[in-house]
């Protein structure tokens, strides 16, 4: 059973101090009031979008003595944050800057939890990538070169291993790598409890449509409940983003849809963590297919949740409809997962959802400042990373807003490689 | 993937009474029913054929006759035929549950007729084994065709109590008490509406003669104030109409507070075939409306395929009449439940994941407003097996009782509207032929 955790503010106090770095330390007092208690800035910043990454940046802002107010079209998590799964994971990056962000991505989630600001939204597992054939084998001890090269601790399981370790859930793989020191997040539960740390203002259901400015600087949101003044501008957009960019079909939704299950019984397999088909890469982008990128592409992951149900996922559609599921693509997934794990056929579906993706035309996300202000920065295009980045992108926009040195090397994302500029209509 | 023209889901008054006017007109009908066999929540029939539930002649005579034209007609039956919902591209979803598989059909039309969903409004205990709701006991008898063992208390509002409680004594075990939250009495004005619907005050004379003769009528403005386990059986609490609290020893509590349209997962869909609801998935009026409401769906699908139906005058006079006596007999009931302020935190709401009380309170404790993808996502209100069907109403009321400005969220926000529409096993998914040829 999920486990809800009011926030008690009493185990936060007794963590004490919570940031202790170079630029904001401050203590448990400041954060229940930080405007009130702040004598260092009352700046005001203007995030838009409550997602993960939006979130995430508002409480480090927050904390660094900037005013903050998060708007949202929606309500907190009604984007990509609400319909995700949770993999803080590192085994299915794209080898290159977004492996070696993802790593430290999971790095912060532990310290995140470490400093009390995550109580239990983390759960360190390790994920099992799975190969059920040869030609599987042979992109897994690719993909498993590609994560030792950078340091990412695996451990490659064939014969006795693999049996003891997966081999009750996946009686037919013939080799996987486990992936360790990596685990799971719930995006919508994370959000939750920033929101609950609170520090800032959340305006829900208040589209921002654009900005007021003068010379080249943002003065203001334009927003469905009026004109708010700001003194820089964050957008967290998600798929929202393109609404505020001169470029056209540079971010697009890819759609994917995901399966929950009941509670297995007592009697059923243990499944050590989840369990990732090599598919599941190829499909992703992050080990090349061997025919053409199909508009439509299924990859299994088995993810057992704490809960004792199964979410099983996914597809990445290019499509844009958010609230359909189809029956063919949930009975293809549910047949790829029964082969792999022939015990799940005794649990039954209780809700198929399906969610977009923000993705950009080059596979990496998009952070740093837009062109045509100075004072307007924009986190998106995480696609499927985004619960894993979320944090992290989160902090490292805080330094960037604050003009720090970002603790991350983030050029590879440096929306200078589009040369975004805003769109006439914001 | 073709289907038929017209498929009929529940097999209950409303949707063999809809089959049957469709195959008349000419049109090729399937109907769907979930269990064994035909008949819904009045005409379903032990599973030993020789035992029997008694139901009201009058309705008894009329199902005869809707039986009788049904195995005349062109209508094909599948019995064990769940509804599973209608997915993206428009294809409803059956799993035969004959065979473990789920099957699509792409009929030009749907009628769906799937009755009512029980409400029980939620007090302590009730999620402790023994406790049931008076239409799963109900249901429970008519399946074996006898009366549940041990001593039974039957608390909540609604007609539904004193019918259950007629037919367990009939059949040999009286409940030890029956509680009926409104202190409301027969009223002379009731009556008098009544007068155009005689079979209502004949099968209310009927039960409450028979209670008479067992001893146990309702108790008028009773209910349960708490339920906990003791000594392998069920400790009751129970306020009565001067606010005096007592205690019973039973075996088995049935809860019951009323009926609600069983709507989830029945919005038409865009890519999907011309949709009707008929009968108490429409509207809860009961068994003589919906029979007529069937005949109303059926004609609405007739105008759709552009063909002329039969005048349907008769069926909407009948449809006038009987929610002029449902709206007469529920002036007698009170569904409102226990008041949610004299709840403690621990009270359960929602069954299926668990969730109290003081959970739904906690989210609520908060400067900010709470939304309904909140109090799912967080809450967990709506997440489980049933998809809300059975919190979702409460949950919402709750809500609205606490945040008196803005716009709280509704129950239909809450509900699952996706399918499955009930939980699926993947064994029969997996059986589900693929349409694209290759992934
Ligand atoms: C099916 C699925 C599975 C996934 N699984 C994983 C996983 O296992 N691991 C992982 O790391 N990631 C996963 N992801 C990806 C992850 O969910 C996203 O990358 C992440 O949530 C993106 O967060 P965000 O804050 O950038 O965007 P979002 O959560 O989409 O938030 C953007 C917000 O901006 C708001 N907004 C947009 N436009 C405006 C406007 N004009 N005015 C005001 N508000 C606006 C929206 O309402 C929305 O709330 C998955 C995604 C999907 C769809
Ligand atoms: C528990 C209960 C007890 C009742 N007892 C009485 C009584 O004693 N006397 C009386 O006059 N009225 C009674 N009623 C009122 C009763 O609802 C109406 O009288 C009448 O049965 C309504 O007819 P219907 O066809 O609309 O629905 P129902 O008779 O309820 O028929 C609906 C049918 O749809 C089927 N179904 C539901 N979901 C699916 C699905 N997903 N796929 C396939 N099939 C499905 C059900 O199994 C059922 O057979 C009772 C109602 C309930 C809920």
């Amino acid at each position: 059973m999920l486990r809800f955790t009011p926030v008690s503010f009493v185990s936060t106090l007794s963590a004490g101090v919570l940031h202790s770095d170079r630029t904001s330390s401050f203590r448990v007092g400041d954060m229940l009031h930080p405007q009130g208690n702040s004598p260092r800035s009352s700046r005001s910043v203007a995030i838009v979008g409550a997602g993960i990454v939006g979130m995430s940046a508002a409480h480090f802002l927050s904390r660094a003595g900037w005013q903050v107010t998060v708007y949202d079209a929606g309500v907190v998590a009604s984007g990509a944050t609400g319909s995700a799964d949770g993999a803080v994971s590192v085994a299915s990056k794209k080898p290159g800057p977004l492996m070696t962000l993802a790593v430290a991505a999971v790095k912060f989630y532990e310290q995140l939890i470490a400093e009390g600001v995550l109580v239990d939204e983390y759960l360190p597992r390790s994920t099992f990538v799975v190969a059920s054939d040869d030609e599987e084998l042979s992109v897994l001890e690719r993909h498993a070169g590609e994560l030792e090269a950078a340091s990412v601790p695996i451990r490659m399981l064939r014969g006795t291993a693999l049996t003891e370790v997966i081999g009750a859930a996946a009686p037919t793989a013939i080799a996987a790598a486990e992936v360790q020191r990596e685990g799971h997040a719930v995006g919508y539960r994370v959000v939750e409890r920033l929101r609950r740390l609170g520090g800032f203002a959340i305006r829900r259901n208040c589209r921002v449509s654009g900005f007021t400015s003068s010379n080249g600087h943002i003065t203001g949101v334009i927003t469905e409940c009026g004109t708010e003044q700001a003194d820089a501008v964050l957008l967290a957009t998600g798929i929202g983003s393109m609404h505020f960019l001169a470029e056209s079909d540079l971010i697009r939704p890819r759609k994917g849809q995901l399966i929950v299950t009941d509670r297995a019984g007592a009697d059923s397999p243990h499944f050590p963590g989840p369990l990732m088909s090599c598919r599941y890469l190829v499909s992703k982008g992050s080990q090349p297919a061997n025919s053409a990128a199909a508009s439509r592409s299924l990859g299994l992951v088995i993810d057992p949740l704490r809960t004792g149900q199964f979410l099983i996922g996914g597809s990445r559609e290019d499509r844009d409809d958010r609230e359909t599921a189809d029956g063919d693509i949930v009975a293809a997934l549910l047949r790829d997962a029964v082969a792999l794990s022939p015990s799940l056929a005794r649990l039954r579906v209780i809700r198929v959802f399906s969610g977009l993706r923000a993705a950009t035309r080059d596979g990496m996300p998009i952070v740093g400042r837009v062109g045509g202000a100075d004072n307007l920065w924009i986190a998106t295009g995480f696609e499927g990373d985004g619960i894993c980045l979320g944090p992290l992108m989160g902090r490292l926009c805080q330094q960037m807003i604050c003009g720090e040195p970002p603790d991350q090397d983030i050029s590879a994302l440096d929306a200078t490689r589009f040369r975004l500029t805003l769109a006439a209509a914001a | 993937m073709s289907g038929p023209q017209a498929l009929v889901i529940g097999g209950g008054p409303a949707g063999v009474s809809a089959a049957v006017a469709l195959a008349r007109a000419g049109i090729d009908v399937t109907l769907c029913e979930q269990g064994p066999r035909l008949g819904g929540a009045i005409h379903r029939q032990p599973d030993d054929q020789t035992q029997s539930v008694r139901v009201p002649r009058a309705h008894k005579q009329r199902w005869q006759a809707l039986s009788d034209e049904l195995a005349a007609s062109t209508v094909k039956v599948l019995c064990r035929h769940m509804f599973a919902g209608i997915e993206a591209t428009g294809a409803v979803l059956l799993e035969d549950r004959n065979t473990g598989r789920l099957v699509t059909r792409r009929p030009a039309a749907l009628v769906l007729a799937m009755g009512a969903i029980e409400r029980v409004a939620p007090v302590p205990g009730w999620h402790l084994p023994g406790v049931v709701s008076a239409g799963g006991l109900q249901v429970m008898m008519k399946s074996t065709g006898r009366a549940p063992s041990g001593a039974v208390l039957i608390a909540g509002s609604g007609p539904l109590l004193v019918a259950l409680a007629a037919q367990m004594a009939s059949l040999g075990n009286a409940p030890v008490a029956v509680l009926e939250r409104s202190p409301r009495l027969m009223s002379l004005r009731v009556i008098a509406s009544l007068l155009r619907t005689p079979a209502y005050l004949r099968e209310a004379a009927g039960y409450v003669g028979t209670l008479v003769r067992a001893g146990c009528l309702p108790q008028r403005g009773a209910f349960v104030t708490a339920i906990v386990p003791k000594d392998g059986r069920l400790s009751v609490s129970v306020r009565d109409r001067g606010g005096r609290e007592r205690q019973l020893l039973v075996d088995r509590v049935a809860l019951h507070d009323g009926l609600l349209p069983n709507s989830n997962g029945t919005a038409a869909h865009p890519n999907g075939p011309f949709l009707v609801r008929a009968g108490d998935c429409r509207e809860v009026l009961g068994g003589a409306a919906a029979l007529a409401d069937g005949r109303l769906a059926a004609q609405a699908v007739l105008a759709h395929l552009g063909k002329r139906g039969s005048d349907s005058t008769g069926a909407e006079l009948a449809m006038a009449r009987e929610r002029q006596a449902q709206a007469a007999l529920n002036t007698l009931f009170d569904y409102s439940g226990r008041d949610p302020t004299e709840l403690p935190d621990d009270t359960i709401i929602c069954r299926c994941e668990g969730r109290t009380l003081g959970q739904l309170r906690a989210m609520l404790d908060s400067r900010d407003p709470v939304s309904a993808r909140e109090i799912k996502l967080n809450g967990r209100f709506g997440m489980g097996a049933c998809q809300g069907r059975f919190c979702a109403e409460w949950v919402a009321a709750f809500v609205a009782s606490q945040h008196a400005d803005g716009s709280p969220p509704q129950s239909s926000e809450i509900v699952g509207s996706r399918w499955p529409v009930k939980p699926v096993p993947i064994s029969a998914f997996v059986t589900l032929p693929p349409s694209h040829p290759s992934e």
